[in-house]
C-alpha cells in the first residue's frame, strides 16, 4: 500500500479554511467542507457564486490564497514538486462543461492517451480498457469515430470514460450538462447515477435539480462564496433553512 | 527566345545544377536545395522552442526570446546577412565560411518569424485542452508534444508553409556574400553571356517557382491527409472535408 491511501482518513477530500480573490474580489470566503469516501455531494447555487471555482481549486486548476484541500490525506495545495502535483491529479477525475476533448485522437485514443503516457500502461492493454469503458457508458460502436463526428452528450460521455480511464478514487464534475441540449441532458445523467451506483466518490456543480434530488447524499448551497446551507435533498428541497436558499429554490419553480 | 533559353540550359546546365563543383565549391541548384533544406529543417524544431519560451511564465526565459523576436523581425534580412558577415570574423576572429554565415542567419531570421506562427497556433487553442491534459496528470511537456502541438502545428500548416516558401527564396541573398548558390550560378551565366539577361533570369524564376511550387503540394497533401484522418474518413469517398485544404492554395 503507498502511503498516498492512507485509510484513517475517512474523508475523501477535506477543505480547510479556503480563501480565494480575484484582485481585491473575493471569490471564495473560508469554505470548510468534507466529502465522505463513496458520498455523492451536489453542488448549487445561483450563477457567479463561486461553485466552479471551488471545484477547480481541488484539483489545483485554480490556485488558492490561504487553507488547505487535502485528497486522501494529502494537501493539494502544498508547495510540491510539479511532478507530484501532475500525480495527485491524475488520481482526481475531472470532467468539463465545454468536455475539452482531444479532437485530434479518435475516441478510443482520447480515452486510452493518457493511461499510456501518464501511467505507462501497455498500450494493448490500455486500448481493451478504453474500449471497456466505451461499451460501459454507451459508445462502444463510436470507437474509432472521431469527437467532431459526435453529438455533445455522447462527447460528454467519452470524456466521462477519458476521466475513468485513469481509475481515480474521485470524480469531479464542473456543470457536465450545462453545454448540453436539453434531449442529451439525460444520456450523460444516465451514466454519472450508474457511476454513483457503483460507490464512486462524486462532487457535481449541477443545475439539474432532478438528478440531486436523485442521486445525492448530500447538497451544499453556496452563494457569494459561501457554503451556506449543507444538507440532504429532502431536507433541502422540502425544507431550505437560509432564506437565500429558499429563494433561489423559489426561483428555479418559476 | 525559346531557343535562346534551350540553348542558355545547354551549355549551362551543370554549372547551374552544382555549380563549379568538382573543381570549385559546390553550388548552383544543389546548392540552394541543401541550405534550404538545411534552413528549414534546423529552423522549425528552433521555432518551436522559441515560441515556448515567449509563453514561458519564467522572465529569465520570456524576456530574452522576446527581444531576439522584435529585433529579428525589425530588421530587414539583408542587413543582419551582411552584419554576420562582416561582424562575426571581427569580433571572433574565426574564418566562418559564407554558407555556414547565410545558414545561421537564416535559420535565427526564420525561427523568430515562424515562432510567432508557433505561437499564435498555441494560443488559438485556448485554455480547454491544456487544462484537460493537466487534469488527466499530463505534465507540461507531455501536454504539448501529445496534445497541444499536434493540434496547434495543424491548424498553422498554411502559414508554417508560407514560412518555408519564403525561407527558400531568402537564399536567394546569400548571393551578396558569394554563397554560390543557383542566382550566382546564373548571375555568373549571364555575365559570360552579356546579352541575354531575360532569359537567363527568366530559367532562374521557373526553377525557384517549381522548387516552392512541389513544396507547396506536399504540404497541400500532407494537410489533406490528416484533415481526412481526424474527420474519420481515411478512406474513399471524402470529397466534402477537403474544405479547409483549400486555404493553402489561396496563401501563394
Amino acid at each position: 500500500m503507498t502511503p498516498s491511501e492512507s485509510p484513517q482518513d475517512t474523508y475523501a477530500i477535506r477543505i480547510s479554511k479556503v480563501s480565494k480573490k480575484y484582485g481585491d474580489y473575493p471569490v471564495l470566503k473560508d469554505i470548510n467542507a468534507q466529502v465522505a469516501r463513496g458520498e455523492v455531494v451536489v453542488i448549487c447555487g445561483p450563477s457567479g457564486s463561486g461553485k466552479s471555482t471551488l471545484i477547480r481549486t481541488i484539483n489545483r486548476l485554480e490556485e488558492i490564497n490561504s487553507g488547505s484541500i487535502s485528497f486522501d490525506g494529502q494537501n493539494i495545495h502544498a508547495p510540491m514538486k510539479t511532478r507530484e502535483l501532475n500525480h495527485l491529479r491524475s488520481r482526481i477525475g475531472f470532467v468539463f462543461q465545454s468536455f475539452n476533448l482531444f479532437p485530434h485522437l479518435s475516441v478510443v485514443d482520447n480515452v486510452s492517451m493518457s493511461p499510456v503516457r501518464v501511467k505507462g500502461v501497455a498500450r494493448d492493454v490500455a486500448h481493451d480498457q478504453a474500449l471497456r469503458l466505451l461499451d460501459r457508458v454507451g459508445l462502444a460502436d463510436k470507437a474509432n469515430a472521431f469527437p467532431g463526428q459526435l453529438s455533445g452528450g455522447q462527447q460528454q460521455r467519452v470524456a466521462i470514460a477519458r476521466a475513468l480511464a485513469m481509475e481515480p478514487p474521485v470524480m469531479l464534475f464542473d456543470e457536465p450538462t450545462s453545454a448540453l441540449d436539453p434531449e442529451m441532458v439525460g444520456e450523460v445523467l444516465a451514466v454519472m447515477k450508474s457511476l454513483a451506483a457503483d460507490g464512486m466518490t462524486m462532487l457535481c456543480v449541477t443545475h439539474e435539480m432532478g438528478f440531486a434530488r436523485d442521486v445525492a447524499d448530500r447538497i451544499w448551497f453556496i452563494d457569494a462564496g459561501q457554503i451556506i446551507e449543507t444538507a440532504t435533498p429532502e431536507e433541502f428541497f422540502t425544507s431550505p433553512r437560509h432564506p437565500r436558499a429558499q429563494r433561489f429554490l423559489a426561483d428555479l419553480r418559476h | 527566345m525559346i531557343n535562346d533559353i534551350i540553348a542558355i540550359i545547354r551549355d549551362y546546365w551543370l554549372l547551374l545544377l552544382i555549380g563549379q563543383y568538382p573543381n570549385g565549391p559546390l553550388g548552383g541548384l544543389a546548392n540552394t536545395l541543401i541550405l534550404s533544406a538545411l534552413s528549414i529543417a534546423l529552423a522549425f524544431p528552433l521555432s518551436i522552442l522559441l515560441a515556448l519560451a515567449r509563453l514561458s511564465k519564467w522572465p529569465f526565459l520570456r524576456w530574452p526570446v522576446t527581444v531576439l523576436v522584435y529585433v529579428t523581425r525589425g530588421v530587414p534580412l539583408l542587413m543582419l546577412i551582411l552584419w554576420s558577415y562582416f561582424l562575426v570574423p571581427l569580433l571572433t576572429g574565426a574564418d566562418v565560411p559564407s554558407f555556414v554565415t547565410m545558414l545561421t542567419t537564416l535559420v535565427i531570421y526564420q525561427a523568430a518569424f515562424l515562432s510567432e506562427v508557433v505561437r499564435a497556433g498555441i494560443v488559438a487553442l485556448g485554455q480547454g485542452q491544456m487544462e484537460a491534459a493537466k487534469a488527466l496528470g499530463h505534465g507540461y511537456f507531455g501536454a504539448m508534444r501529445f496534445v497541444i502541438l499536434p493540434q496547434a502545428l495543424y491548424n498553422m500548416i498554411p502559414s508554417i508553409l508560407s514560412t518555408f516558401v519564403s525561407t527558400i527564396k531568402d537564399t536567394t541573398l546569400g548571393y551578396v556574400i558569394n554563397v554560390p548558390d543557383l542566382t550566382f550560378a546564373a548571375s555568373q551565366v549571364n555575365n559570360q553571356l552579356l546579352t541575354q539577361p531575360f532569359q537567363v533570369f527568366l530559367i532562374l524564376a521557373l526553377i525557384y517557382y517549381a522548387i516552392c511550387w512541389s513544396l507547396t503540394h506536399v504540404a497541400y497533401r500532407l494537410e489533406r491527409r490528416i484533415t481526412r484522418k481526424r474527420a474519420g474518413l481515411t478512406g474513399a469517398g471524402a470529397a466534402a472535408v477537403i474544405a479547409p485544404a483549400k486555404i493553402i492554395s489561396e496563401q501563394l
